[in-house]
């Protein structure tokens, strides 16, 4: 099929299968390895992408959705070249480990930014709940978010 | 100390955040192929017939490697060093299948799409045989020729001191532990790429040791070392899970085949199902105390579940017996261990290998020891812990400055262990429904292999004329900020800015050989090394410094990136400067290489303290609370050090009350994140660390290990809340609301039977 989107800001056409997932067309198509793969089931959140202002997982979205939406991936984050505030804040708050769950958290984090620019502790824990890190105790991610969220960044 | 004890990001933190890390998964070579793995469908039996022409002829395969076309030697996926005396029962692939899971054949094709649909069209005709999915099923002798070295292993039987003979109270135990998965974030992941004209075989893997990868492919494809060059690539956790090999070998062979690169991918399924898990354990022991809380004795017998091949289980089991020597002192242990075959997912390492396990069994028994005794559980681990200056009783290893005792009397105050018992003796009392319990357990650890198995460490250090240093060590960071640490602790050695540090990890073709970064050696062992390659370079610039100056090594200083002399000071020498002089004038590079050999490994210690509501209509358990206490000698990163453990105790508290890999009973084990649960963020609780950081230790600055010791008391100290909560005695892991739930009602039905 062909396909139309915007992906980061900038608008994509190109022939593709329409059953194939939007996790694949990323990684494998466009050589955008920034959003992992780490359940292909929707349960670990590492291939968590942003849609039209909702974060959701790229490996239960099929191309054929995608038609004239918006994707955000991690990729789209840097400003001017330089890490954004909340990619720079989850550096500064150790919340990054092995590193593998950061990329999808942090696009979960910048979607309930996005909506609800002052989150509570609950709702930051809620809107993270289906992104699994198995490094930390989630203490520094909380925080990294409660930060950006006090600084008006993500 | 100008870096030491401070907080740093992990030194890839900025790549990871910005997407632009590249894990094994991520890498692209030119004409790189993808594998797809053919897993038995059956328990046990053997494959009679394979017909792949189907598979062949889809559109982008390339070929096919299986059981009837590769290399058949046997090896061992444990084995990480030359010529180790392991039991060998695995091939690459496996005729004689032995699990739901073993692995057949693989598809190499030009995308891992074609490749997967491929091996869907591969014919595979088998000839069934009884199989066995529990310990006790093997023991009756169902499945004795599963390898030609038998079922049952005999592992250990040793007994250390005597009983003493006075009276006390016995307590008998019984603990079950389940199969529980390391769930990295990053699946397995493994490229292999050969070069038929050099015949090199390179392989890139997130692995624990590039040299025990070395070995184990060249024995298996008895290549010669010096052609198989093994790359560590950024690791998405491991866990214990990524130091033996399952995807290395199947990349390798695919690679040698085509004489193509190779990337094979697990998804999260094959990851479960087909790497290996934790073993399922059952001990069943009897701990007998004097009456004053001193524990006189343990017997302890294990029968470990090693799954369908031995990796490490022999060795696992023998552990398990020496880490009932690292926590407390008491004159007497019998341990007992089989390491007995499954046709289940194959057992190997896990995050403490067996300090946690064997620490779930002990502590349980403290705890049904005090209730037997009607002692305070902090009281009775304070009466039996081990002091500064106490030795290990096997091989008489001193344990060095212990804190365990300090931690257990910190945390009780600092956890409010005393009060909270009262208030909630009375919640209980007042709440039919929720019952809240508490739990204390005291883990222990080792700082490196000495004197078990070899240990020795080597750090090159060479100086740019630039003036920074560039360091050269065999290091795997698990993403737990080992390249960090070795970096601050350079830094702090050297005196100069952690900029002007530079390292890598792991190549087997650059780096100097190394035992793996495994038994929480890295900092203790690497990070000394670190140190006392740093002294030897100073010591390098003052003498290169006297032969271009003519002053003595004596009256020079070395000191923020200068070297100088004392009474001197026009004498001043930047780093850049010397490094320039030594090329130009004294015809040498200023480098240092040092080799460090341990002989020290002291005890450390964790205790950990949990408060527990269980809700008794539901089972469901809630962690109110929780503190650990860390007997850590000197926090190198410092936060690094705090998230580790909060994660060590969301880990552990997920296998006290969730995590189990479940086999129905035709032998299919799941293998999806539905199934297998992990506390998430929702649930899970800010857990509080305290650090006590004394030092007088052999490890730079003073330091010891944490990133096993912290995972190592927390299931015990969960179960003993639980346990607490409801005056119960299990030790059943996990303890899901499923096994509370029947726990209570068959309690409910014996009172009321007992009544009637």
């Amino acid at each position: 099929m062909r396909l139309s989107f915007v992906l980061n800001g900038k608008r994509k056409v190109m022939e593709t299968d329409p059953d194939r997932r939007l996790l694949d067309l990323l990684r494998k198509d466009l050589h955008m390895t920034g959003t992992k793969e780490g359940c292909a089931e929707g349960e670990c959140g590492a291939c968590t992408v942003i849609i039209n202002g909702e974060a959701v997982h790229s490996c239960l979205v099929l191309v054929c959705q995608l038609e004239g939406k918006e994707v955000l991936t991690i990729e789209g984050l840097e400003e001017n070249g330089e890490l954004s505030a909340i990619q720079r804040i989850f550096v500064e708050e150790t919340a990054i480990q092995c590193g593998y769950c950061t990329t999808g958290m942090i696009m979960s984090a910048k979607a309930l930014l996005m909506h609800n620019p002052n989150p509570t502790e609950k709702e930051i824990r809620s809107a993270l709940s289906g992104n699994i890190c198995r490094c930390s105790g989630y203490t520094q991610i909380i925080r990294a978010v409660k930060r950006a969220a006090a600084e008006g960044g993500c | 100390m100008r870096y030491v004890g401070k907080s740093y990001p992990i030194h890839d933190a900025c790549q990871k955040a910005s997407g632009r890390a590249v894990y094994a998964g991520d890498m692209e070579l030119k004409g790189m192929l993808h594998a797809a793995v053919l897993f038995s469908s059956i328990p046990h039996g053997f494959v009679k017939k394979l017909d792949c022409s189907r598979a062949l002829e889809y559109p982008g395969v390339v070929d096919v490697v299986h059981c009837f076309n590769t290399a058949e030697r046997e090896y061992n996926r444990y084995q990480s060093q030359f010529n180790q005396a392991l039991i060998y029962t695995e091939r690459v692939f496996n005729s004689h299948v032995r699990f739901v899971g073993d692995r057949i054949g693989a598809v190499i094709a030009e995308t891992e799409e074609a490749a997967r649909e491929a091996v869907k069209l591969i014919r595979v005709e088998y000839e069934e045989l009884p199989y066995s999915l529990n310990v006790f099923e093997t023991l009756k002798g169902t499945i004795d020729n599963v390898h030609p070295s038998g079922a049952v292993f005999e592992c250990t039987d040793m007994v250390t001191g005597t009983m003493p003979e006075e009276d006390g109270v016995t307590v008998d135990t019984v603990t079950d532990l389940s199969r529980i998965n390391h769930i990295c974030m990053e699946t397995h992941v493994c490229v292999a790429d050969y070069d038929q004209y050099s015949g090199e075989l390179t392989i890139y893997s997130p692995n624990q040791t590039v040299y025990g990868i070395r070995t184990l492919i060249g024995d298996i494809f008895g290549m010669d070392y010096s052609k198989v060059r093994v790359i560590k690539t950024t690791m998405g956790g491991s866990f214990g899970g990524k130091q033996e090999w399952v995807l290395e070998p199947v990349a390798a062979a695919a690679a040698i085949r085509v004489k193509r690169p190779v990337k094979l991918v697990y998804n999260r399924s094959e990851s479960i199902i087909s790497t290996y898990g934790r073993s399922p354990m059952h001990f069943q022991s009897s701990f007998t105390f004097g009456r004053d809380g001193s524990l006189k004795g343990v017997d302890c017998d294990l029968l470990l579940d090693a799954g369908a091949y031995l990796g490490n289980s022999v060795n696992y089991a023998r552990t398990v017996g020496h880490k009932l020597f690292r926590g407390y002192k008491y004159p007497y242990c019998h341990f007992h261990s089989r390491a007995v075959i499954t046709n289940t997912i194959v057992s190997g390492a896990f995050r403490g290998w067996t300090s946690p396990e064997a620490t779930i069994m002990f502590e349980h028994n403290m705890n049904m020891g005090a209730r037997a005794l009607n002692m305070d559980p902090v009281d009775i681990r304070l009466k039996n812990v081990m002091h500064p200056g106490d030795a290990d009783p096997l091989g008489n290893i001193p344990i060095g400055n212990f804190r365990a005792d300090e931690a257990l009397r910190q945390g009780r105050e600092h956890f409010f262990w005393d009060q909270r018992k009262k208030e909630i003796r009375e919640f209980n009392e007042k709440n039919r429904r929720y019952k809240r319990g508490l739990g204390v357990a005291l883990g222990a650890h080792v700082n490196g292999f000495y004197p078990s198995k070899t240990d020795y460490a080597r750090v090159d250090m060479r100086l740019t004329e630039t003036g920074s240093v560039q360091m050269n060590i065999t290091l795997h960071d698990h993403g737990c900020g080992t390249v960090t640490a070795m970096q601050m602790i350079a830094a702090e050695a050297l005196g100069i800015p952690m900029e002007m540090v530079s390292l890598g990890e792991g190549d087997t073709k650059y780096t100097p050989l190394d035992v793996g970064c495994f038994s929480s050696r890295t900092t203790y062992v690497q990070g000394q090394t670190v140190c006392l390659c740093a002294e030897k370079f100073k010591d390098r610039l003052k003498e290169d410094v006297s032969a271009l100056t003519g002053l003595p090594v004596s009256e020079l200083v070395v000191e923020n990136n200068l070297v100088y002399g004392k009474h001197h000071p026009e004498v001043c020498y930047s780093w850049s400067r010397i490094a320039d002089e030594c090329q130009q004038k004294l015809k040498h590079e200023v480098f240092v290489s040092y080799e460090y050999v341990p002989d020290t490994n002291p005890g450390v210690a964790g205790a950990h303290f949990a408060m527990v509501e269980v809700d008794t209509f539901t089972g469901m358990t809630k962690i109110l609370d929780y503190l650990a206490v860390h007997d850590i000698g000197q926090a190198i990163n410092r936060e690094m050090c705090v998230a580790q453990t909060q994660g060590a105790v969301i880990m552990g508290a997920g296998a006290a009350l969730l995590e189990h890999v479940v086999t129905k009973e035709n032998g299919c084990p799941m293998g999806s994140l539905k199934d297998y649960h992990l506390i998430n963020c929702f649930e899970a609780l800010d857990v509080r660390v305290e650090l006590i950081e004394d030092g007088g230790t052999e490890g730079p600055y003073g330091a010891k290990s944490i990133g096993e010791v912290c995972h190592t008391p927390v299931t015990a100290a969960v179960v003993g809340a639980v346990n607490d909560a409801l005056k119960s005695d299990m030790n059943q892991i996990p303890l899901t609301p499923d096994v509370i739930c029947a726990y209570l009602d068959e309690r409910e039905k014996k009172e009321r039977e007992k009544e009637a």
